[in-house]
């Protein structure tokens, strides 16, 4: 045997049981750790608890009681014997010693409770062996029941308060051992570490742990002992503290009864859990001071360079978000001269609503920058009482943001008044008059109605009945977005039966209500044969009719099999509404769905997965998350509850498993039976027929139970692990950019910034002829592969009014906005009908610059193969440039296609 | 033939897996390479090399891709021989392209007179296919005309051919004013939905499930069915999990 290296560690962060830890060479992954035990060297009546040991700690003349120290003394002094005991619990005892290593693993997942002030590894022994002397656990019991007893127990006794004795008290099973001689105030608490502020949290976790026990699928197998809950996921704000040679650490020297770096931990909890109040529910602060790499013989000096890490758990978004703190009333004056100490000059004396005068504290903020209340009300606390700088406090809040935000300013700031002029639109399109029938109900479709848009839009200052000369300016875009809205009309008999003449009376009677909309309140409407918007108020709504017909026809179509006789257009109109209602009821619950779909829509987008996903499909994987928590809280921030979306696209299985998002929790056992069985029949469809797999992704809600509405033809199976491949990856930067001391921000714009090199070809496109060029994140360029084509942009568009535009009169200005324009999308449809066999596109459909292109193979393909070969690659790449003049900047050849013969 | 199909597809799959390690490897690697920009510039300046020899370096690469490829499926001798004749074939068509092009960056006009591509095209569709409502109106309206005549002609000929048959098209015309649809059954108009579906669940209740022994019977035996149903496939699931081999506690 070798030894390859030895090394210095401490028991559990606490240098007074400093350990050896031995290497071996041959067997790697294995330490021997060798701890000194010292069984006969101490007086014991010396360490009780209310003795002082370290000399220099005393106030005034009175020396003060060192409880801790002298725990840790009598650690060491019955380690022997105490692992004496654990070892004999254990012996021959099969579920006992599973249902431990279940403790373990369930244990380790967590990191916010394996940690040095609460559990590890040898105190669950500990308290498994003190169940069993307790008679709480005996042999009748199955691992899994020991399991939860060890749970229950934790739960309900206080580890912290009551402390853990051996052996328990009352029982002299163990006399012959020589413990009779110490009375309980001497013996040792093993549950010592445990610190009161951790014990919430332990409990907490204790909690979930029950719950997914009870109400999770298989047992809750997967909640809790397979999934990891760290601390990156588990928090909603994630702190680190930089005290690397912070002198104000070690200004009460090392003679403490606790460690310096304990005691700050202990400063840093009091003074945020006094100023969040409140806000936070648990607040989790953990310095893991000692590296693997600290040696003795260096003195304490590198202890303490790793960083401090803050978790803090948001009690509910609307506590954490709120913007005045309410304090003492003015006339208890003690208290307001407290309050006042605490705050400083942010504390002020306000008169309230009520009459009621009192101190308080504003944190004036605009809505949609609530998010960052938490932080700087941090930032100020520990500026103002621990004199930190800015520089050493990184938060972990806004970090992304930067990626919805447009011209600086998040557009879903606007959304209010979006809202309040579609209640004015659907106000004047029920009270019109002249059509023949009349509208009974107008229900929004647009993602933006239910701020799960990345870019609702902003006002156009065109859009409007009177254009106002002095808000059009130079960066005034060309293109309005336009918001679907659903109308219904009156039920009539004399309704055709065709669908094409449907679809015609429709538009008729929406052309009807556009030209009544204009005499009778002047709004300007445009319109093609398919589409008809109105612009109201600096919007533009687009508008659709839902016949009821069709409607009733969906509701019984599963019973009858009568597909063919519902309009596909009524279908889809049926199947938007109703998911925009449920999401829409969905996001009033909780505040902070909105930001997250929105990140992890750009996120798809930024990825070129925009073909792939649609986009009520993330809505449901984001919603999901907040419906089924477990093991987890409900996340209540923005960058938390992106991180674990990452983590369901990566993680689930789907090949195996149906995602079920039961918006209203009303799905009974035979509901799901009956998506389960869907389920299965699709995924033995797909078995039987190799060539055309569906439904990869599973989504499953109330009223879609065999997944049709989203998720049907995309993603494929491949694509899903293209994917999930992507949502792996960005998780794990995620991760480590929150956990790790990252303060620049390009780790983080890497998460939006997509690899080119992994397509067969990359089309760039001239990034100043997208409809919104401020949308585009980063410039995309590339430096390998082969240049095919080049292309100059056209000068027939521009996405912004030019100077000349603005000559002409403002009327006939407004003529020339373009509605939903997007020659992305008019590429897009191009190519893939010209060579929708050979050529696979990606793209950014939330105004990204580059085109990814993969080689297909399909049958068709094969037999055209003579027909084509001369085209392949290099031909091809530029017959597509081509249908994308003037606006198609480069084209890039990475892989050429393999031949199939 | 068949085979051979299924084993090219295995080796998509194969190849995509690799894609995946490549985009983890970049996400992760991408800092790194940011730092050490002096290696990214020797790494350029090769790249910049390799573009002028580029396609042969891609028909290298490619036939390197095949014989790892190959490496997985040596038991295939046959596979072998056809996938070389391939790669082989791969490589004359990457010359053939070299041959088209001469190394030049092809230059794709701005297209600003041409309408038949391009952005100008969609730009002259968006704005053609917004004439005006009235033109719109007009149009539709003409459609519907025409293809009302045309149902209307459809129609007479049906008859007409009926009556040639020997047969005689006899029309009800009576009666209230229609309520429902005769074929699906549904109403159209003054009954509301609601209703309707208020009459069904009525009529549904009245029935009864439990009255014969023999109905009782056959629900607790389908409750049974049901429930090994679940056991089977909870069975199926654990094998599954098992098979996934989710669980890696260390």
């Amino acid at each position: 045997m070798r030894l390859e290296s030895l090394y210095w560690l401490s028991i559990q962060l606490n240098l007074n049981n400093g350990i050896v830890a031995v290497k071996l060479d041959e067997v790697p992954g294995l330490f021997i750790r060798i701890i000194p035990t010292a069984t006969s060297l101490f007086n014991l009546s010396k360490l009780n608890l209310k003795q002082n040991n370290v000399r220099a700690l005393n106030t005034g003349d009175v020396p003060q009681p060192t409880p801790k120290y002298n725990c840790s003394i009598l650690e060491d002094m019955f380690l022997e014997e105490n692992s004496k005991f654990v070892k004999k619990t254990f012996s021959e005892w099969e579920e006992l010693g599973e249902a431990l290593i279940l403790l373990k693993v369930w244990a380790r997942l967590r990191s916010s409770i394996y940690v040095h002030d609460c559990l590890n590894g040898f105190l669950i022994s500990v308290i498994v062996s003190y169940l069993v002397a307790q008679d709480k656990i005996n042999h009748d019991m199955k691992a899994m029941a020991i399991f939860r007893a060890a749970l229950k127990f934790i739960d309900t006794h206080p580890l912290w308060k009551h402390g853990l004795y051996f052996p328990p008290a009352g029982d002299n099973a163990f006399s012959e051992e020589g413990n009779e001689q110490h009375n309980s105030s001497t013996r040792v608490n093993l549950a010592f570490r445990i610190a009161s502020v951790a014990y919430p949290e332990l409990q907490d976790e204790v909690a979930l742990t029950l719950r997914c026990l009870e109400k999770c699928r298989d047992g809750g197998f997967e909640e809790i002992f397979a999934t990891k809950i760290d601390n990156a996921a588990k928090y909603d704000y994630c702190i680190r503290l930089n005290l690397k040679g912070n002198s104000e650490v070690y200004s009460l020297g090392f003679c403490l009864d606790d460690e310096c770096w304990r005691v700050y931990e202990q400063d840093v909890h009091c003074l945020l859990n006094q100023g969040l109040s409140d806000r936070a529910k648990f607040i989790r602060v953990i310095w893991r001071n000692t590296h693997s790499e600290f040696n003795v013989e260096n003195g304490l000096s590198g202890l303490g360079s790793e960083p401090l890490f803050i978790g803090i758990s948001v009690s509910s978004v609307e506590k954490a978000f709120r913007i005045v703190d309410i304090g003492p009333n003015a006339e208890k004056k003690d208290e307001a001269l407290m309050f006042q100490k605490f705050w400083g000059e942010k504390a002020e004396l306000r008169r309230f609503q009520d009459g009621k005068i009192s101190e308080s504290t504003v944190w004036e903020s605009e809505q949609w920058t609530r998010h960052l209340i938490l932080k700087r009300i941090i930032e100020y606390l520990l500026g103002r009482h621990l004199s930190l700088l800015k520089k050493d406090i990184v938060q972990i809040v806004d970090q992304l943001d930067f990626s919805l935000l447009h011209v600086g300013k998040d557009p879903v700031s606007y959304s209010g008044r979006l809202l309040g002029t579609f209640e004015e639109l659907s106000k004047r399109l029920r009270s019109i008059q002249d059509i023949p029938l009349r509208v009974s109900s107008v229900q929004p479709l647009d993602s933006a109605f239910r701020f799960t848009s990345v870019f609702p839009p902003e006002p156009h200052p065109m859009a409007t009945k009177r254009v106002d000369g002095a808000r059009v300016h130079n960066f005034t875009p060309f293109c309005v977005q336009s918001l679907e809205v659903m109308i219904q009309l009156e039920g009539s008999g004399n309704w055709p039966m065709d669908d094409v003449s449907i679809e015609k009376t429709k538009s008729v009677f929406l052309l009807k209500i556009a030209e009544s909309l204009h005499n009778n309140w002047g709004m300007t409407c445009t319109a093609t044969e398919e589409d008809v918007d109105v612009f109201m108020d600096g919007y533009s709504f687009r508008l659709r009719i839902l016949h009821e017909r069709g409607l009733s026809l969906v509701n019984r179509e599963i019973g009858r099999d009568q597909m063919k006789w519902v309009s596909s257009a009524d279908r889809k109109l049926f199947i938007h509404g109703q998911h925009a209602s449920m999401i829409n009821g969905l996001q009033f619950c909780y505040p902070i769905f909105g930001p997250v779909v929105r990140l992890a829509k750009r996120w798809l987008a930024s990825h070129l997965f925009s073909a792939c996903l649609a986009e009520e499909a993330v809505e449901l994987l984001v919603a999901y998350l907040f419906l089924k928590p477990l093991p987890f809280n409900v996340p209540c921030s923005r960058i938390t509850g992106f991180l674990r979306f990452l983590r369901l696209l990566a993680e689930h299985d789907w090949a195996f498993s149906p995602l079920v998002v039961d918006i209203n929790g009303d799905l009974s056992q035979n509901d799901e039976k009956e998506i389960d069985d869907y389920f299965m029949q699709s995924r033995k469809a797909d078995e039987e027929n190799t060539q055309n797999k569906s439904k990869a992704m599973f989504l499953a809600t109330a009223c879609d139970k065999a997944s049709e509405a989203w998720t049907s033809c995309s993603p494929n199976p491949l694509e899903l692990k293209r994917l999930v491949a992507y949502a792996r990856s960005s998780a794990n930067l995620l991760t480590k950019l929150i956990l790790q001391n990252q303060t620049d921000s390009h780790g983080w714009e890497c998460l939006f910034r997509t690899p080119l090199n992994l397509y067969d070809a990359v089309i760039l496109l001239h990034g100043d002829r997208l409809p919104y060029p401020k949308r585009l994140l980063f410039t995309s360029e590339l430096d390998q592969g082969r240049h095919v084509a080049h292309g100059n942009p056209s000068n027939a568009f521009h996405p912004y009014l030019l100077p000349a535009d603005m000559k002409g009169s403002l009327e006939q200005l407004k003529t020339k906005l373009m509605v939903n324009f997007d020659p992305l999308r008019c590429f897009i449809g191009d190519v893939e009908k010209e060579f929708s066999d050979g050529l696979k596109l990606w793209y950014d459909s939330l105004g990204g610059d580059a085109i990814g292109l993969t080689w297909e193979h399909s049958k068709k393909r094969e037999r055209e193969e003579s027909e084509l070969d001369r085209k392949y690659p290099v031909d091809l790449l530029r017959n597509v440039g081509e249908m994308g003049k003037g606006f198609v900047r480069d084209v890039y050849l990475l892989k050429a296609p393999r031949l199939t013969k | 033939m068949k085979k051979k199909k299924g084993n090219r597809e295995k080796a998509n799959v194969v190849d995509d897996g690799e894609a995946v390690q490549m985009v983890a490897n970049l996400i992760t690697t991408k800092e790194e390479k940011k730092k050490d920009k002096s290696s990214k510039k020797k790494r350029k300046s090769q790249e910049k090399n390799n573009a002028c020899v580029g396609i042969d370096q891609l028909g290298d690469e490619y036939e390197d891709h095949l014989q790892k490829q190959n490496g997985k499926y040596k038991k295939d001798r046959k596979m072998k021989k056809k996938d070389h004749s391939s790669s082989r074939e791969s490589e004359q068509l990457v010359e053939m392209s070299k041959a088209v092009d001469e190394d030049e960056v092809y230059e794709i006009p701005s297209g600003d007179e041409d309408c038949s591509k391009g952005m100008k095209k969609w730009l002259t569709k968006y704005h053609q296919s917004r004439p005006g409502l009235k033109v719109l109106q007009q149009r539709i309206d003409d459609f519907i005309i025409a293809h009302e005549t045309k149902l209307e002609q459809e129609r007479k000929e049906k008859e007409a051919r009926l009556t040639e048959g020997g047969w005689i098209l006899v029309e009800h015309h009576k009666g209230r004013k229609k309520t429902t649809d005769s074929e699906s059954g549904t109403t159209v108009g003054s009954v509301s939905q609601a209703v309707v579906e208020e009459k069904l669940a009525k009529k549904k209740s009245k029935e009864l499930f439990d009255f014969y022994r023999f109905q009782k019977r056959e629900a607790q035996k389908n409750e049974l069915m049901k429930l090994q149903s679940k056991f089977e496939q909870d069975k199926k699931r654990i094998q599954q999990l098992r098979a996934a081999r989710k669980f890696r506690p260390y």
